[in-house]
This record gives C-alpha cells, sequence and structure tokens, in this order.
C-alpha cells in the first residue's frame, strides 16, 4: 500500500545533501553497518547475501550477532538454537545461546545451555550472574574466585555490585579502569548511573556529559539524563529530553521502547499507567512498583496489595512500598498485623545508614513512630523537612495530628486548615481533630459548625459527644449544652440529661460571672424546657428569680 | 545479648549482604542496611543532620514537658525494638506518658476550675445550683489516629549496568561494545525495506524484491515523520537508478517508426547480401555511422544519442513477444525477417 503511494513520487531535481546519496550505488559493507551500530541494516545486509546465496560461513552466527546487540533476543535465539542444532557446530555457540537466554529471563535454560559450552571467561561471568539471579551464595562466591583481574570480569564484577546496591563499590572499580583506559568512554555513563542511584543527581549529570559530548544521541545515556532532570526539576524537564531522543530516533528503531514508554508514563505523574505498566510488570523492575504507586494514589489499596504482596523487597524502595501498602490496608482493615509489618518495614529503611538522612528515609521514621503513637518523635522527623512538603495535604495531615496529638492545638489547628483536598476534610479523623482543637484553642463555634455541615451518621454523634465533653471541659458551657440537648434527643439516656444540666447551670455561672451575655438566658430555659425531667422546674425556678431580681428579659 | 539489644548495633556491610531479614520477633534490636552507601559526597537529596535539630529544638520551646525529651531521640539511627524486652517496655511508657499528656490535659491551659467562680457573690440557692456543674464528669474522649502514609513518587527507569555477558563477535576480533561506546544500537538504524530494496537494485537480480516483507505502519496518521521518511527514501532509490527515457536534444524517429518494414526490395536484397559485420574494414565510428544508417537512426554531432536509440530499438525487439514467437516459429524455413535481422545485427553491435 505504501509501496504504490510512493512511486509516482519521482521528483525533481531537488538538491539532496543526504548521505544516502553517496551510497547511491555503493551496497554498505557489513563492517561499516556494525561500526555504526546499524545492526538492522547489517541484519538486512546478511539476510540479503543468505538470500542470493551468497552465504559466507557463519551468516547464522553474524545474523545472532547482530540481533543480539540489536536487542532482539527471539530473533538471535532464533539463530543460535538453529545453530546448536547444526551437526558440526561450534560448542562456543553454547555460551552464546546461553547469553541470550539470559537476556530473555529464562535462567534455567541459560544455565543448562551455559554448562555445554566449554570453559572460558565468558562462561564464568554468565554463571556468576546466573547464581546472582538463584541467589546461590555458594556458587556466587565460586564463581566469583574465578573472576580475573581483567577488563570484562572486573565489569561483570561491578554489574553485580551495583544490582544489590553497592555502588560505592562499582564505581570504585569503574573509576580504577578509567585511570588506565581513558578511552573507555562509556564507563563514564556506568559511573553517572551509579550516581544516580546514590542521588547525587548532579554529579551524575557531570560525569554523563563526558559521554553525550561524544555520542549525543545514546538512547540510555539520554534516559539516564531525563531521569537526572526528573530527580532534580519536574517531569516536563524529563519529557522533553525523552522526546527529543524519540524525535531523532529512525522509525525502525526499537531498542529500549518499553523503557522510554515506561518512563513517559512516571514523567507523565502516572498518565496512560493501566495501559502501559501492566504488561511491562516484571520486565521492567519498577513497573511492579509504579503501577503500586498508581493504586496508592487512586486510593484502591487491595489492588496495590495485591500487586505487591508476594514480592520479596531487596531496594530500599521496595521496603518503603511494602510499608506504605501495608500502613494502608492495616488501617482501612484495622489489622494489627499489618500495621507491624509496616512499622517494622519503616523502622527497618529509615534506621539504615543509607537512608537515614534522606527524605524518603526519615519520612518512614515519622511512620514508624506514627505508628507506635509515639508523636513527640513523629515530630521531630517531620519537622526535619517539613520545608519540603508545606502545601501536601498528606505531610499536613499526618503534622497536624502529630501537633494536636502533642497538645499544640493553636499549631495543629493552623495545619489542618492548610489541607486542601474535600476527602480528607470529611475524613472524620480530621473532622474530630480540629474540633478538638478549635475548642482547646476557644473557638468551640466554629467546632459546632463543623458538626452542623455533617449529615447525620454515627460519626456525627461522635463529634456531637466530642463537642459536649470537650466543651464542658473548657467551660464553654454555651455549645457543650447545644450538644447534649441534641444527644438527649437522640438518646434519651440520664447521662445526656446530666451533661446538659450541669451546662446549662455552667452558662448561668457565666451569666453572673459576667462571661455571657444576659440574653443567653432566655435560650437555657429554652433548652431545660425541652426535657420532661422534674428537676427542670427548681432550677428554672431559681433561675427565674434571679432574671427578676435583674430584670433580664426571658 | 539482653545488655546488647539495648545498643545500636550497626550490621557492616559485606560482600553480598543486602538481603535482608525482618527482625523476628525474638532477635535483639539492630539497624539493618538495606543498602550501602558511603559518606563523604556532597549529596543534594540528603538534609543535613542540622535541619533537623534545630526545627525541633523550636518546637520543644513551646512545649510544657521538655524535660520528657531525651536528646538520644534525636540521633536518627537510634536502635529500638518493640520485641526486646527492655525496649518493649520503655516504648510502651513513652506511648503512655504521651497518652497522658494528651488525654487529660495536664492540666489543660484553659479548662475550666470551679474555683475561679467561688468568689461570685450569690445566694445560698444559687451557689447550690452551681453544684449541678461539678456533678458532672465530661467523659475523656479518645480520638483515633490515622497516619496516611507518603506515597512516593512514580520511579523512573534507569536500566542495569552492562554485565558482559555478551556474545563476541563470530570472527573473534574485539568489538569493543560497552567499552569506547555503550552496547546499544545507534539511533539512526536502516529501513529494512529500503535497504533490501538497494541491494536488490544493485544486485540486478529483480525478481527478489517479490519475496520481500513489506513493513506496515501503526497509527500512520499519528506518524507523518515515518511516512515522509519513507517516501523520500523511496524517492532517492528511484533517482538513483538510470532514468526510464532520455529526452533527445535533437529530433529523432520514435521506435514504432524505426520498427516499420523495410521496402519489399530491400528485404529481398537482404536475403542475398548480408549486413556488414564488426568485421569490417573501418573504425568504430564509421561502423557506427553505416549501422545507424541504415536503420534510419539519424546521427548529430555526438553518437550517443543516436546508440541509445539504438539500443532501445534492440531491446524493444527483443522483449516484444510478437517478434520473439515469429522468430522461433519460423527460424528453420524462412529466410530472416528484417526484424530478426535487424535484433540480430544489434547483437553483433553490442558486443563489438
Amino acid at each position: 500500500m505504501m509501496l504504490s503511494r510512493a512511486k509516482p513520487a519521482v521528483g525533481g531535481d531537488l538538491p539532496q545533501a543526504d548521505k544516502r546519496k553517496k551510497k547511491g550505488r555503493k551496497i554498505p559493507k557489513l563492517e561499516e553497518l556494525l561500526s555504526q551500530r546499524d545492526f538492522t541494516g547489517a541484519i538486512t545486509l546478511l539476510e540479503f547475501k543468505r538470500h542470493v546465496g551468497e552465504q559466507e560461513e557463519d551468516t547464522n552466527l553474524w545474523i545472532g550477532y547482530c540481533a543480539f546487540h540489536l536487542g532482539d533476543y527471539k530473533r538471535a535465539l532464533e539463530e543460535y538454537e538453529n545453530a546448536t542444532k547444526e551437526e558440526n557446530c561450534n560448542p562456543e555457540v553454547w555460551v552464546n545461546l546461553a547469553c541470550t537466554y539470559f537476556f530473555l529471563g529464562m535462567y534455567k535454560q541459560a544455565e543448562a545451555a551455559g554448562f555445554k559450552a566449554p570453559k572460558s571467561r565468558l562462561q564464568n561471568r554468565l554463571l556468576f550472574h546466573l547464581a546472582h539471579k538463584f541467589n546461590d551464595e555458594k556458587k556466587l562466591m565460586n564463581f566469583h574466585q574465578n573472576l580475573q583481574d581483567i577488563t570484562e570480569d572486573q565489569l561483570s564484577l561491578a554489574s553485580i555490585h551495583y544490582m544489590r546496591s553497592h555502588y560505592q563499590e562499582a564505581i570504585d572499580i569503574y573509576k580504577r579502569i578509567l585511570l588506565d583506559n581513558r578511552e573507555y568512554l562509556a564507563l563514564n555513563v556506568y559511573v553517572a548511573l551509579c550516581y544516580y542511584k546514590l542521588d547525587y543527581y548532579d554529579v551524575s549529570q557531570e560525569v554523563l556529559a563526558v559521554y553525550l559530548q561524544q555520542i549525543p544521541d545514546s538512547t540510555i545515556a539520554l534516559n539516564l539524563k531525563a531521569c537526572n532532570h526528573f530527580r532534580l526539576y519536574n517531569g516536563k524537564a524529563a519529557e522533553a529530553e525523552l522526546k527529543s531522543l524519540m524525535d531523532n530516533a529512525s522509525s525502525s528503531f526499537e531498542f529500549a521502547k518499553e523503557l522510554i514508554k515506561h518512563n513517559l508514563v512516571v514523567f507523565r505523574g502516572g498518565e496512560g499507567a493501566l495501559q502501559v505498566l501492566p504488561p511491562l510488570v516484571d520486565v521492567i523492575p519498577e513497573a511492579r512498583l509504579n503501577l503500586v504507586i498508581y493504586y496508592l494514589r487512586q486510593d484502591d489499596v487491595q489492588e496495590a496489595y495485591n500487586l505487591i504482596k508476594d514480592l520479596e523487597p531487596t531496594t530500599p524502595q521496595e521496603y518503603i512500598l511494602k510499608g506504605v501498602v501495608n500502613a494502608a490496608l492495616g488501617q482501612e482493615m484495622g489489622s494489627r498485623d499489618h500495621m507491624k509489618i509496616a512499622q517494622q518495614f519503616f523502622q527497618l529503611v529509615g534506621g539504615s545508614a543509607s537512608e537515614c538522612d534522606t527524605i524518603p528515609g526519615r519520612q518512614c521514621m515519622a511512620s514508624c513512630f506514627f505508628l507506635l503513637k509515639q508523636f513527640d518523635d513523629v515530630l521531630i522527623y517531620l519537622n526535619s523537612f517539613k520545608s519540603y512538603f508545606y502545601n501536601d495535604d498528606i505531610f499536613n495531615f499526618n503534622y497536624a495530628q502529630a501537633k494536636a496529638a502533642t497538645g499544640n492545638t493553636s499549631e495543629g489547628e493552623e495545619v489542618f486548615l492548610l489541607i486542601q483536598s474535600e476527602k480528607m476534610k470529611n475524613d472524620y479523623i480530621y473532622l474530630s481533630w480540629l474540633a478538638r482543637c478549635y475548642i482547646i484553642n476557644k473557638k468551640p463555634r466554629l467546632a459546632w459548625e463543623l458538626y452542623l455541615k455533617m449529615e447525620t451518621s454515627g460519626e456525627s454523634f461522635s463529634l456531637l459527644q466530642l463537642i459536649a465533653n470537650d466543651c464542658y471541659k473548657m467551660g464553654q458551657f454555651y455549645y457543650s449544652a447545644k450538644a447534649f440537648d441534641v444527644l438527649e434527643r437522640l438518646d434519651p439516656n440520664p447521662e445526656y440529661w446530666e451533661g446538659k444540666r450541669g451546662a446549662c447551670v455552667g452558662i448561668f455561672q457565666m451569666i453572673l460571672a459576667g462571661r455571657e451575655p444576659k440574653e443567653t438566658l432566655r435560650e437555657v430555659l429554652h433548652l431545660l424546657r425541652s426535657t420532661g425531667n422534674t428537676q427542670v422546674e427548681y432550677i428554672i425556678r431559681i433561675m427565674k428569680k434571679w432574671a427578676k431580681e435583674n430584670r433580664v428579659p426571658v | 545479648t539482653d545488655s546488647e539489644g539495648l545498643q545500636t548495633k550497626i550490621v557492616e556491610n559485606q560482600t553480598y549482604d543486602e538481603r535482608l531479614e525482618i527482625n523476628d520477633s525474638e532477635e535483639a534490636a539492630s539497624i539493618y542496611t538495606p543498602t550501602s552507601r558511603h559518606e563523604g559526597l556532597s549529596h543534594s537529596a540528603h538534609i543535613p543532620n542540622k535541619t533537623m535539630a534545630d526545627n525541633s529544638s523550636d518546637e520543644y520551646e513551646e512545649e510544657n514537658n521538655k524535660e520528657k525529651k531525651k536528646t538520644s531521640k534525636l540521633t536518627p539511627q537510634r536502635g529500638f525494638s518493640e520485641n526486646d524486652d527492655d525496649d518493649d517496655d520503655s516504648s510502651e511508657t513513652d506511648s503512655d506518658e504521651d497518652d497522658d499528656d494528651e488525654e487529660h490535659g495536664a492540666p489543660l491551659e484553659g479548662a475550666y476550675d470551679p474555683a475561679d467562680y467561688e468568689h461570685l457573690p450569690v445566694s445560698a440557692e444559687i451557689k447550690e445550683l452551681f453544684q449541678y456543674i461539678s456533678r458532672y464528669t465530661p467523659q475523656l474522649i479518645d480520638l483515633d489516629h490515622k497516619l496516611k502514609p507518603f506515597i512516593p513518587d512514580f520511579i523512573p527507569a534507569v536500566g542495569d549496568i552492562d554485565a558482559f555477558l555478551k556474545v563476541p563477535r563470530p570472527d573473534g576480533k574485539p568489538d569493543n561494545l560497552g567499552l569506547l561506546v555503550l552496547d546499544e544500537p545507534s539511533t539512526k538504524q536502516s529501513d529494512p525495506t529500503v535497504l533490501s530494496l538497494w541491494l536488490t537494485e544493485n544486485s540486478k537480480q529483480h525478481n527478489l524484491t517479490q519475496h520481500m516483507k513489506v513493513k506496515s505502519l501503526e497509527d500512520a496518521e499519528k506518524n507523518p515523520k515515518a511516512i515522509d521518511t519513507w517516501i523520500e527514501s523511496i524517492s532517492e532509490l528511484h533517482r538513483s537508478k538510470p532514468p526510464a527515457t532520455v529526452h533527445y536534444t535533437r529530433p529523432m524517429p520514435d521506435i514504432d517508426t524505426l520498427m516499420q518494414e523495410w521496402s519489399p526490395e530491400f528485404e529481398e536484397l537482404l536475403g542475398k547480401v548480408s549486413l556488414p559485420t564488426a568485421e569490417i574494414d573501418c573504425s568504430l565510428a564509421e561502423y557506427i555511422d553505416m549501422i545507424c544508417a541504415i536503420l534510419d537512426i539519424p546521427i548529430y554531432k555526438s553518437r550517443i544519442q543516436s546508440l541509445h536509440l539504438l539500443f532501445s530499438l534492440y531491446s524493444e525487439f527483443k522483449n516484444s513477444q510478437h517478434f520473439k514467437a515469429l522468430a522461433e516459429g519460423k527460424k528453420a524455413f524462412t529466410p530472416p525477417s528484417n526484424a530478426t535481422s535487424q535484433a540480430g545485427d544489434a547483437e553483433t553491435l553490442a558486443f563489438s
């Protein structure tokens, strides 16, 4: 279809300063294509040769090599599998097949193929990495000892360090090799990756620039640059980097496409997460975590839990997320077990040497102490990073509770009022704590208004009890009496009458002390009359008597 | 280990220790380190400890129970475990004390105190009435706390580092992938379809094209760039081919005219006399002039265009089904027609 559309388009003699033009009659050589890392072109050339019968020896192995470095491991697998089935197959092919299986995540098959290969350094490196994947410490040490002091083996070791989060050890290896081999530019990118993982984003940028200066269109390097921008600035800045990468890539460029799609979701704050991330779970390690984060943000705690419950955490991020999900679920279901797990994970991360001075680490410590209800400690940690979260509802929700719980109701009130989310503002935790703050801060009317805005429910009943009793305690008898009056109507419990009686007399006392306007007496009498108790007449009589003597109209 | 349990115990990093176990209920308190990070580098995302101490000391000045704060709590690495007996007790007490502060108000500032109103000059009757106030003791209402967990930011993926588990070149030469350059394909990859067309074009085996896979483009309307690139590369391919027609600078007869039969007399003569072959004793230029004259092809200053017309004529005869059938059918019995003879001559010419 496309072909026929293009055919008549032989146009005028527009000057074409394209390098293809030069190629004109020249068939590209395999070596040229390889040195340009145009593996797609190389495969096309090799296939063409195979097709016209110009086949040289090892064409299949060359295709396998190109497909492998193109990242098309399925294709490479096809070639190598066929090669191993040939009669006089070079035994070295087995290790190639093993490497291919490894990158396809087929570790069992990789091991089996690896063992069929003759002993070689590559074979040892492969088995070393497989031992890491299988968590087989004994084998790992064995193969580790077989590593030699040659560049490839050392780089392979550094890569294990990286995967085990031992970034400094990896950096040490890279720097040592770079000292003698300045021309090994790629190592700069590896160092930049380590610094990224260590949260030194600006250092990472600097080291990365060395490589990008020479190879400005490197996918891995540009993606890292975008990630650094995401951490240093924001998603927009990061997306711009990826955009330029995508714009410059040719349409047949498939390498790292999944990684880029994944990161676009991240940079766009989760946009398209449900379309993009599920198929990438267990392909890109971060995809599962990001999907969990997405569900948490959507308040779908159960989905988040389902995704993460079987994950064996190894990185701080994984520990934190497990803690967060358990904390959210534990509180939702009232499960002490989940809360306990959450608290332990938070403690583990927050207490670790690597995380104790990072914001996530301190969030963990604050959360841990919050779950233990040690609010003085919660405040120590929250205060240490509050400047980064001034307008953050979640932060303020926790911060205000901790303030209020430690008796600092005036700041508690202030922080509660910073919260914007309607959902949080309708949360009973918010309403009850804010009401308490109001009452202690001598603003009982505002607490009463919180009640008035609520719909009748168990929660509004609880809030009434809070207002009735807290106001009573603070000598704010007017609102206490009003609250007890409603409580009494809803539930003819004699206790509410006692409260109302005390509160009404309390108002009377305040009127006598000049702290309430005399006119309030009329309302007091009204409140009292609504109860059919014999004591009512006695109290009313005394109050009326006083009113008459003091010429207060009732 | 009980006494040790109270102290912070840092587990040193060992070569492969990042696997973590969660504190078991029987284990002593210890600080685990999920990752190893070395101090000493400037760390933009890290908060200096100072900030934390400063802020917190401010906070505490406002609170009345300062003496309770232990400085040890300021160190983030304080070891604690709710499972260890001793620790458990102390943390329990801690939270109990907190609860006390909170619930009993100890003493709550501004709380109602009947003593404040004892001085009021009131009748005995009213004084008795005031007793009702103290007869009700307000309930202590416990409020729940709810931690809204800090949901982490989305996490971008940077991938892993080259582990040197890569297949070598089949010829064993070093490729330096992962050393001089990253082991990744360049962003400029050939379009396989276009390259195949080029290769086919160059090899002159046009029949190969039929077996070629032609890719299709998803969401083509959203991808004008890919379409433009495709059109561009195909145009280029076509430009590189020899043009289908040549525009002669001087008037030339068209092919159909040249393919007309000769006059019968001439045909008859050709039966007796054969056309001059390349053996003839003359220069190539003269020979070209001669043959073109016989075939009614004019020659101007240059012979190139005339030769082009000559070969086009030859090609036309050669590919014509009509003459092919004619030639094969009559080959054995009839003298060569003008067509075949012309064709035959052209062939000799071509090889000369």
